[in-house]
């Protein structure tokens, strides 16, 4: 019998948090594209007597997240010292969490390709301070063989919650998944912008291979994977790694892999001079963390819908298809923003196509938030129905709404500057247009009138530049009787 | 007039009034550090020019009215307290000449108060040690006797009071090295409760352990600068909140009347000088004349097991503490072609053989395979030592207990011993396991004309008990005498 | 219990320390003295001793402000090796 190869994995993800000063010190946390070294101070360079005080608001954070992920959060935990040298560790430790973790034993529900529903354990959610980045780039700027690396601290100390999936996932779309599902959450919760290419998202994998015949391979684990995209190809790649390694009876080593993207493959990573052993105890100079009465009931309480609960209701309340309600509830912006439109008297449907693709297009281009948006909801709704009663056609809409939204003209403003009138181009002036258009197009009249028009296309054609010159203002059924009645003349 | 015999509270008052100038006295004690240092060596960095230039304006500031309670008082301060602008070393090669961008908090509460830093303090290098030997910057002599060292870690300000540098100074103590010192120089010392003053600036050997406190040669002076450095610090997430008392108030106590004081039982078993005994002895006959109920008190964990378990936790988190000293952001950094080299080598080059000692060993208890065996077995004896004075301070208000085994010994005496150097501490560091206050302090001299003090140990936040203990006593052995250094 | 000079050397590098020779066989001794009073401690019943209490104040809570530093030029100029805005180390081989 062929042997079959079962991959088990599991994730450690962490995550930046989104406050504006780091976890021990009161340095700002935005340091994309900021001078090296700026944001610093001696706390977080760990200057000889200097000492931690702990940041609430990262507890507030990691605490929402927790309990959105259904964990168990304690009342009382604490943090220890990572002990272990390198150059981004300023401290030569990193305070984080160890035996108590601020929160244990939740769990994600993803829904499978064929609908159904699947949950992946979280084993536990702790906080604990980023490190500095190493530059490896000479000053002449070659990007290897530099002699020296360089250090920046100012990433050093910026809020992490590390969340850590219990060895449930079985597949790497399912993988992709969860990552998917958590980012999605962080964003709705605020609490991190969840970026997986700046790093604010990094996400590490654990995975072995179980064969059929019994056999269990060691696991590796997987590092710099900078995208959903990437995860599932190192994942896939890794898989098929093992799998024939234990397929041709070879061990599989316990070892740290990188992924390399742009080969597509992980590599082993030079190993290490001594196994880490990290001497881990508990950090001294921070009281136990003790989240006060009431403290659990106040997060719960400032809650906001969550992703999954928002998709269900489109679903359920509004009616909309699974694949436009999963568009619509991706994030949390869009997702008010489409009901504000619903609350305003737009029809779900309507609303829905149109955010879709317009919206998404403009908001794109722009980068903006949908909460910025410069449309609002109110504005889109009665643009919608406009079109829905005639005055505007879909064409002219888009152009109306795209001068709303670069220029930030009111509703009547925008239809005034698109050159669109409202209510449908008729009578004398669809007259004058035709006119006009007959005027410039005097060979296919002659075409026509000779007779050589049999399957009435150049009619057609005519019809459609009308049609463009009102910006799809006018009855086709009156532009076609109009037309008909002057090349008959 | 000698002004650098003056307490502190007597200059800032004289200095208030505008009878003595902040220059004049700075002087004075700058005179005094000058003539005697050349044999004692209680400095690393000595700043005379710039106690100088904050004399000046610390006059200048009284003469436009501005209330400054220590007013021109000279100050002494261990270098392991950060001073702004000036170098500070921990008596160590490591930190190179590296000058800290922010002063410790208990430095800046004496100097918002107008007190002048004169200097910074000779110091067991990190803190390490109970002589003041093992300094990078060369031994420290006491200045009862040059031939003996001053105990340690804080043996420069311990000395540097003893001998008229200026009336108070301030150190740290984590074993015992605000307490040893002070008995072996014949001062006072204060290891307030763990939480009580600010570690901001102080930096660190064993972070649980560690507390700034004051030395001084009056007890209002303790009082008055306890008073100063205690102030509530959000800077230090231990430093515990609230307001303090007013420390000098303890000292208006004249008798023990309704007070239960302890001793250890069977205290002349202990290997111990006799001459400590008899001292020891003697003042617990003052505490019973002042009116104490005198109890015997037994503390078999403490004192049978207090040694191993500090010599497991504190060098447990020294080895963490001192991680940071690699090379790479400051002080002394050798060359190295690998990362690895760069940290070996500048590390291996940088720390004295105590600190090494020290490092590894606390490696070795925290490593994987070894901290259930030693670092969380000594964890469990400290809580039983933290229970057993809990249990003991149910039945006493306080504890009247030995500073130091024996009397100052002799220069290079303990050095080839590390346990035998441990053993000087035998008698603090469980004070510090359980994180409670205690006053060191004199209570006469040897017969060759050594101070010998005993120790006043209090429950948590307890200071004003010992002060008021410490109060008694003064008041029938006399406050102690400025040591002559060598001079005459 | 007995040290080896290579259980010294194994937690010298540990703790990034070079020790010659001389020293590790020092060092060895050293370790033996004092880890037999550390068996002492095994002498106490510990089995119900809780040694990590979580009792008492918690942790105080800063608020989240940045609040900007201004003394990184004092800081940096302390670097042993620096270049423009960074600290200098000798090239690390990407590891993590
Ligand atoms: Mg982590
Ligand atoms: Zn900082």
């Amino acid at each position: 019998m062929p042997l079959s190869f079962t991959p088990v994995i599991g994730l450690e993800i962490h995550v930046q948090l989104a406050t504006v000063s780091k976890l021990f010190c009161s340095c700002s946390t935005d340091y994309i594209g900021q001078k090296p070294n700026t944001n610093v101070c001696p706390v977080c360079l760990g200057l000889p007597g200097t000492l931690p005080v702990l940041n609430g608001r990262a507890v507030e954070f990691a605490t929402k997240t927790a309990l959105a992920l259904n964990c168990r959060v304690r009342n009382r935990t604490r943090f220890h010292r990572k002990n272990y040298f390198y150059p981004d560790l300023p401290k030569a430790y990193q305070i984080s969490q160890y035996d108590l973790p601020l929160a244990v034993g939740g769990y994600v529900e993803l829904t499978e390709a064929d609908g159904s529903k699947r949950r992946i354990g979280i084993q536990r959610l702790h906080l604990e301070e980023d490190t500095g980045k190493l530059v490896h780039i000479a000053s002449d700027g070659r990007l290897s063989g530099a002699l020296y690396s360089l250090v920046d601290y100012n990433r050093a100390g910026i809020p992490l919650m590390e969340i850590v999936s219990a060895p449930d996932i079985t597949s790497p779309a399912q993988a992709k998944e969860y990552v998917a599902r958590l980012r999605q959450l962080v964003r709705y919760l605020g609490v991190s912008d969840g970026d997986m290419e700046s790093g604010s998202l990094r996400v590490d994998a654990n995975i072995s291979v179980k064969v059929s015949d019994g056999r269990w391979g060691k696991k590796s684990e997987i590092k710099n994977m900078n995208s959903l995209r990437a995860i599932e190809r190192a994942l896939e790649y890794e898989i098929e790694r093992q799998s024939s390694m234990l397929a041709r009876g070879e061990e599989v080593e316990q070892e740290t892999r990188h992924w390399d993207d742009a080969a597509g493959v992980t590599r082993s990573s030079r190993s290490k001079e001594e196994a880490h052993d990290y001497r881990y105890f508990p950090e001294p100079d921070l009281l136990p963390l003790v989240l006060e009465e009431g403290f659990l009931e106040e997060i719960a309480e400032s809650m906001p819908e969550l992703p999954w609960e928002v998709f269900k209701r489109f679903e359920e309340v509004y009616g909309i298809e699974p694949e436009d309600a999963a568009l619509l509830s991706e994030r949390r912006d869009v997702a008010a923003y489409f009901e504000a439109c619903v609350k305003a008297g737009a029809s779900p449907d309507k609303a829905a196509n149109w955010i879709k693709t317009e919206l998404f297009r403009v908001m794109n281009e722009c980068k903006c938030s949908a909460d910025d948006f410069p449309v609002r909801p109110e504005a889109l709704t009665e643009l919608l129905r406009k079109v829905e009663q005639g005055d505007l056609s879909a064409t002219a809409a888009k152009d109306v709404f795209g001068l709303m939204a670069g220029q930030g003209l009111r509703l009547d403003e925008a239809i005034k500057a698109a050159g669109v009138s409202v209510g449908k181009v008729s009578g004398g002036a669809l007259k004058d247009i035709i006119d006009e258009v007959l005027r410039e197009n005097a060979e296919v009249i002659e075409d026509i009138k000779s007779g050589r028009d049999k399957k009435g296309k150049k009619v057609k054609f005519l019809q459609g530049l009308v049609m463009r010159r009102t910006k799809g203002q006018a009855d086709p059924q009156e532009v076609s009787e109009l037309l008909d009645e002057s090349l008959n003349n | 007039m000698e002004l650098w015999k003056l307490p502190a509270w007597k200059i800032a008052e004289e200095v208030r009034r505008g009878n003595l100038s902040a220059s004049q006295v700075v002087e004075s004690h700058i005179r005094r550090m000058e003539s005697l240092e050349p044999s004692l060596n209680a400095m690393i960095t000595p700043m005379p020019e710039e106690a100088r230039r904050r004399a000046l304006a610390v006059d200048e500031a009284l003469s436009k009215g501005t209330d400054l309670p220590l007013a021109g008082v000279p100050v002494a301060v261990k270098d392991l307290l950060c001073t702004e602008g000036i170098r500070t070393t921990c008596g160590s090669r490591v930190l190179g000449e590296w000058k800290s961008p922010y002063t410790a908090s208990a430095v800046r509460y004496l100097e918002e108060n107008g007190a002048i830093v004169i200097g910074k303090t000779n110091m067991d290098e990190f803190a390490m040690g109970s002589s003041t030997e093992q300094s990078a910057f060369g031994a420290t002599s006491n200045p009862w006797d040059l031939s003996r060292v001053p105990g340690g870690s804080s043996g420069g300000s311990a000395a540097a009071v003893a001998a008229g540098y200026a009336p108070i100074a301030l150190g740290s103590d984590t074993g015992g090295s605000i307490r040893q010192p002070a008995a072996l120089c014949g001062v006072y010392g204060l290891k307030p409760t763990y939480g009580l003053v600010s570690r901001w600036g102080l930096i660190a050997y064993a972070s649980s352990l560690d507390q700034v406190g004051p030395f001084s040669r009056d007890l209002v002076d303790l009082a008055l600068v306890l008073e100063v450095i205690s102030a509530y610090d959000p800077l230090d997430s231990t430093c515990v909140p609230g307001s303090r008392p007013r420390y000098r108030d303890a000292l208006k106590a004249h008798d023990l009347k309704g007070q239960r004081i302890g001793f250890l039982k069977g205290y002349q078993d202990f290997d111990m000088d006799d001459e400590v005994k008899e001292k020891l002895a003697f003042a617990l006959r003052i505490c019973q004349e002042g009116g104490a109920e005198m109890m015997e008190v037994s503390l078999p964990v403490s004192t049978g097991y207090g040694l191993p378990c500090y010599y497991i936790v504190a060098p447990a988190e020294a080895s963490s503490n001192l991680a940071r000293y690699d090379g790479v952001q400051y002080g002394l950094s050798e060359e190295g072609k690998s990362i690895l080299e760069l940290y070996l080598k500048t590390r291996g080059k940088g720390f004295g053989n105590e600190v090494k000692r020290r490092i590894l060993v606390g490696t070795y208890v925290l490593s994987s395979g070894y901290y259930d065996a030693y670092y969380l077995v000594a964890q469990k004896v400290r809580r039983l030592i933290a229970d057993e004075f809990a249990r003991a301070f149910s039945a006493v208000d306080a504890l009247i207990m030995p500073a130091s085994p024996t009397v100052a010994f002799k220069k290079g005496e303990k050095l080839d011993d590390p346990i035998q150097m441990y053993m000087s501490d035998l008698f603090t560091l469980p004070v510090n396991l359980a994180g409670l206050p205690a006053v060191s302090m004199n209570v006469g001299y040897s017969k060759a004309g050594l101070p010998v003090g005993v120790q006043v140990v209090a429950p948590k936040w307890g200071e004003m008990e010992i002060l008021k203990v410490a109060s008694v006593l003064t008041d029938a052995v006399g406050s102690p005498k400025v040591a002559m250094g060598g001079e005459g | 219990m007995a040290i080896s000079e290579a259980d010294v050397r194994r937690v010298a590098l540990l703790a990034r320390l070079e020790v010659t020779d001389e020293e590790a066989r020092s060092l060895a001794e050293h370790f033996g003295k004092i880890l037999e009073h550390f068996h002492r401690l095994q002498e106490l019943e510990l089995s119900e001793v809780d040694p990590f209490s979580l009792e008492g104040p918690g942790t105080p809570w800063r608020s989240d402000e940045a609040k900007p530093w201004g003394g990184r030029d004092e800081i940096l100029s302390e670097a042993p090796r620096r270049e423009g805005d960074f600290f200098v180390v000798p090239r690390i081989v990407e590891e993590e």
